[in-house]
């Protein structure tokens, strides 16, 4: 136990619908800890979750603040409705900061028990705030009402050990462990720019600490710049009505309902309890939708290697619940147990991989061009020890293999490694430099925009060849869809505020293969009503999943069955029976579309958040080199004909490249166009004052920064 | 010819639902299929069968991700 | 193991034994908290309450659910944080639960309804499995 710096008493605030009404300031520079009212206003412009971490987060910055500014805050909520345990899905923590990657506030999001456990402990927000000079352990107690800062020196650095050591500290017994949850990054977010956050919660039946992440956009990395090693909370006496609802028995109504659907109906849709999101791998490699090889392609025959049935077989624990919160029965937090490390610092030890999520499938597997379940897990469990964002590491390790299958980088800059596509040992060895904090792996952790400059600037690349097929928007990587056939998702990747992470919206499926959005009204509305109903999941705490990845029985006779129109009012009766207020569906949309402004504006602010920034790379929106036109030649064959009038047989494969590069950038600015329009934003991507005034949010504050780009 | 999700393809005598989605690849299970605007249940996709000129919908349910 | 059994063709439908139960456990005589509900079909009465059968065990999201050296399915009250999963994934949908409650209850094999039963239409078995 590391020497005390800070000890504070303090009543924990009772909870009423849903809110403590308090919120935690804790500045590691100089030891300050405050309590902050949470007002009125701030319910009821921003909700909670990632509208409060927004807020906080704007008034503590300034368009001046860089990532590793003192003034920089990491900020965390988990909104009113998180924490409650009859619904699937209600345990999540937003996180907010300006971002390493990006410059710009980022927003991500983790399940494990931090956040409900830090509102029951009495705090509806966390504000983290300063730089220590010695690594710190900030420690809360909810029952006591404790707050206590240490030295944290000695304590391990990477996850999977520091986490199990502080959970069995702080629980002081195995029966408490469950009340103990930690949050941490890993020892490479102190060398690379997209760091991550470990979200924990013990695992009673494994007996042993699991992990979520807050992934994306290097939010460890500010972490450990403050030099604070970990948050613990801790908080006993879980109970369904600890939000203190306006109306338990509706939330019991809906829960069971929702519950017995999971039961019924889980195994004949997704077979998410099976399996969780790595269902989808061979769809999305049958659809041609599965990245390969830096999103050069949609799939692979190898695939079938790295198929769910081979997790679940061969690695995949069934049967044992896997809810990273309380009540979620969809329980898709899947782990592989007894996984034997083969390189690295632990190679040779059993350890439990938490995961393998989709993204970490495609993105670490098909993506890198690696077929291994093997290499996956390992790979994924080294970026969750190390604290690296998988989705960022991937698809950045994807540009460096492209870039160096076409000699744009070689040997001699890699320090020998031969980063070939396909090299699992060389990804490994990357890894395990990002820890040490040493060769090419550092220089890799820069992220691709950064990785752009240095590999044109000393490296002599091909500058034009790498803004093609570096897939980042803003700074921040993409995620892991092959979305070139889908222009909606073209937009709802690059028209986002955080950057290309498709928790905004996913639309490739209404779009290119059911047609349901054939014109670009009915792409922008639909870029216009998923963001905003996807952020209402980041203002309430809540998971999205529960939402559409199982669907009532009866679904199909909706009008709208994408939409799941009985989950979407389900989340509005549970918003009304926690809060005791009278919303409706449409005024979910609004209370998204003010934090969504707002979160535009704040990036105006930071210098970002224009037309220009929405830009997306061309390897997003189309075929940039000859391989990739010839792999599906037919196809862009046949859209030359049909949609430009063009007869490809007497045109060269240059000329039909150009004809079909011209068309796709021409139709993404028709989207943006009609997108903005949608939005109530002028075309440079600035929402009007109007628009801000008819959604509630002509704050003065957002006026003065839109109207200088009017 | 038929119409299947708006885009044309070809019709053959004896095609039904199941052939129509092995043949277009749509492998992925949460489906709503619509013949003509009425909803074909997963059992009967074998059995119903797809006339010449049918207009056939095959809604993929995930909004995901 | 223990369980409830409950014979139809005995059963007059008086439904005392949810009385019994819900006066036992909860101190009212409310049928909505009782751990056995007794339907009537068409004059055949057929009982509804818990087979021991324990899928709930492995399913709750708190691991508040154990079987007993008895072999009956018990809810750990403290450990429960009233997800009401169990009620979602009782097969037998004999996993009760109450707006006034903060955790779920069921048959717990304890034998007062069998007790109370006027007709004998209710024993508990007693099987080594």
């Amino acid at each position: 136990m590391g020497k005390i710096l800070k000890q504070i008493r303090y009543t924990p605030a009772k909870i009423e619908r849903g809110y403590s009404n308090k919120s935690l300031y804790i500045n590691v520079g100089d030891l300050r800890i405050e309590e902050k009212e949470v007002t009125e206003f701030m319910k009821e412009k921003f909700v909670g979750g990632k509208g409060f971490d927004l807020w906080y987060l704007w008034n503590a910055v300034t368009p001046e603040t860089r990532w590793d500014s003192p003034e920089n805050e990491i900020v965390m909520s988990v909104g009113p409705l998180g924490g409650i345990t009859q619904y699937s899905g209600t345990g999540k923590t937003l996180v907010c900061a300006i971002s390493p990657l990006t410059g710009i506030p980022i927003d991500s999001n983790a399940g494990g028990y931090f956040g409900p456990l830090l509102k029951f402990a009495g705090w509806d927000a966390l504000e983290l705030q300063g730089k220590a000079e010695k690594d710190l352990i900030i420690f809360i107690d909810g029952n006591e009402g404790l707050i206590s800062i240490e030295e944290g020196e000695e304590y391990p650095e990477d996850t999977h050990l520091l986490a199990e050591e502080l959970t069995a500290r702080f629980a002081g017994s195995e029966e408490d462990k469950v009340h103990v949850s930690v949050v941490s990054s890993g020892s490479a977010a102190r060398h690379v720019l997209m760091g991550m956050l470990n979200f924990s919660f013990y695992d009673p039946r494994r007996k042993t600490v699991r992990v979520k992440q807050a992934a994306r956009g290097g939010l460890g990395t500010i972490l450990r710049d403050k030099h604070i090693k970990a948050l613990v909370v801790k908080f006993k006496g879980i109970k369904p009505n600890l939000n203190n609802p306006a109306d338990i028995a509706a939330i019991n109504r809906i829960g069971v309902k929702y519950h017995k659907e999971m039961h019924d109906l889980d195994e004949k849709q997704n077979g998410m309890r099976k399996i969780g999101t790595a269902n989808t791998i061979l769809v999305m490699n049958k659809y041609d939708l599965l990245p390969t090889r830096n999103f050069q392609t949609g799939g692979d025959p190898d695939a079938v290697k790295i198929s769910p049935e081979v997790f679940i077989n061969q690695y995949l624990t069934q049967g044992l619940h896997d809810g990273c919160w309380y009540g979620c029965t969809m329980s898709c937090a899947k782990a592989a147990d007894h996984f034997k490390l083969l390189t690295g610092p632990y190679a040779g030890q059993c350890v439990t991989v938490d995961g393998p999520e989709y993204e970490c499938a495609a993105g670490l597997g098909s993506n890198l061009g690696i077929f291994d379940p093997q290499a996956i897990l390992e790979q994924n469990f080294y970026c969750d020890t190390y604290g690296i964002d998988l989705i960022s590491y991937a698809t950045t390790v994807a540009f460096i293999m492209e870039c160096y299958e076409r000699e744009q980088i070689r040997p001699e800059h890699t320090g020998g490694l031969d980063l070939r596509f396909g090299n699992a040992t060389a990804s490994l060895e990357l890894l395990h430099q990002m820890s040490r904090g040493e060769g090419f792996g550092v220089l890799a952790g820069l992220g691709i925009r950064r990785l752009k400059q240095v590999f044109v600037e000393r490296f002599g690349a091909d500058p034009k060849l790498l803004e093609d097929i570096g897939m980042e928007n803003k700074g921040l990587e993409y995620s892991e869809y092959l979305h070139k056939e889908s222009l909606a998702q073209q937009g709802g990747f690059a028209l986002t505020n955080k950057g290309p992470q498709h928790d905004e919206a996913w639309l490739i499926f209404m779009d290119m293969v059911n047609n349901q959005i054939p014109t670009f009204e009915d792409k922008a509305y639909a870029l216009y009503y998923y963001p905003m109903f996807r952020t209402w999941f980041g203002l309430c705490g809540l998971c999205k999943l529960p939402w559409n990845d199982i669907v009532p029985a009866d679904n199909y006779k909706t009008d709208t069955p994408a939409k799941v129109p009985e989950h979407v009012q389900n989340y509005v009766d549970i918003f009304n029976a926690v809060t005791g207020k009278k919303i409706d569906q449409d005024e979910l949309i609004r209370q998204s579309e003010r934090v969504y402004n707002f979160q535009r504006v704040f990036n105006i602010r930071m210098g970002s958040g224009l037309r220009k920034h929405d830009k997306a790379p061309y390897r997003s929106l189309g075929p940039v080199t000859a391989e990739e036109y010839l792999s599906r030649q037919e196809r862009y064959d046949k859209q030359l004909r049909e949609l430009q009038g063009l007869d490809p047989a007497v045109m060269s494969l240059d000329e039909k490249i150009a004809a079909t590069r011209a068309y796709r950038e021409k139709q993404f600015e028709l989207l943006t166009d009609a997108v903005y329009k949608r939005r109530g934003w002028t075309e440079d991507g600035v929402p009007t004052p109007e628009h801000l005034k008819e959604i509630g949010m002509d704050l003065p504050m957002l006026l003065e920064v839109v109207e200088k780009h009017l | 010819m038929i119409s299947v999700n708006t885009h044309e393809q070809p019709w053959r005598e004896g095609l039904n639902v199941q052939a129509l989605l092995d043949e277009m690849g749509f492998i992925f299970r949460h489906i709503i299929v619509r013949v003509n605007g009425e909803y074909v249940p997963e059992e009967a996709y074998a059995a119903r069968l797809i006339a010449d000129g049918d207009d056939v919908q095959v809604m993929h349910l995930i909004a995901g991700g | 193991m223990k369980v409830l059994a409950h014979k139809q063709e005995i059963c007059t439908g008086c439904r005392e034994c949810e009385l019994a139960c819900s006066q036992a456990f909860f101190k009212t005589d409310d049928r909505l908290k009782s751990a056995i509900r007794i339907n009537n079909n068409f004059n055949t009465f057929h009982a509804t309450m818990c087979t021991q059968c324990g899928e709930c065990i492995d399913m709750c999201t708190a691991h508040a659910i154990y079987r007993d050296k008895n072999g009956v399915v018990r809810i750990d009250k403290k450990k429960c944080v009233g997800c009401l999963g169990c009620v979602g994934f009782c097969s037998e949908l004999s996993m009760f639960y109450s707006d006034d409650q903060l955790v779920p209850f069921k048959c717990i094999a304890c034998s007062i309804c069998v007790k109370a039963c006027p007709e004998n239409a209710l024993e508990i078995l007693v099987s080594k499995a």
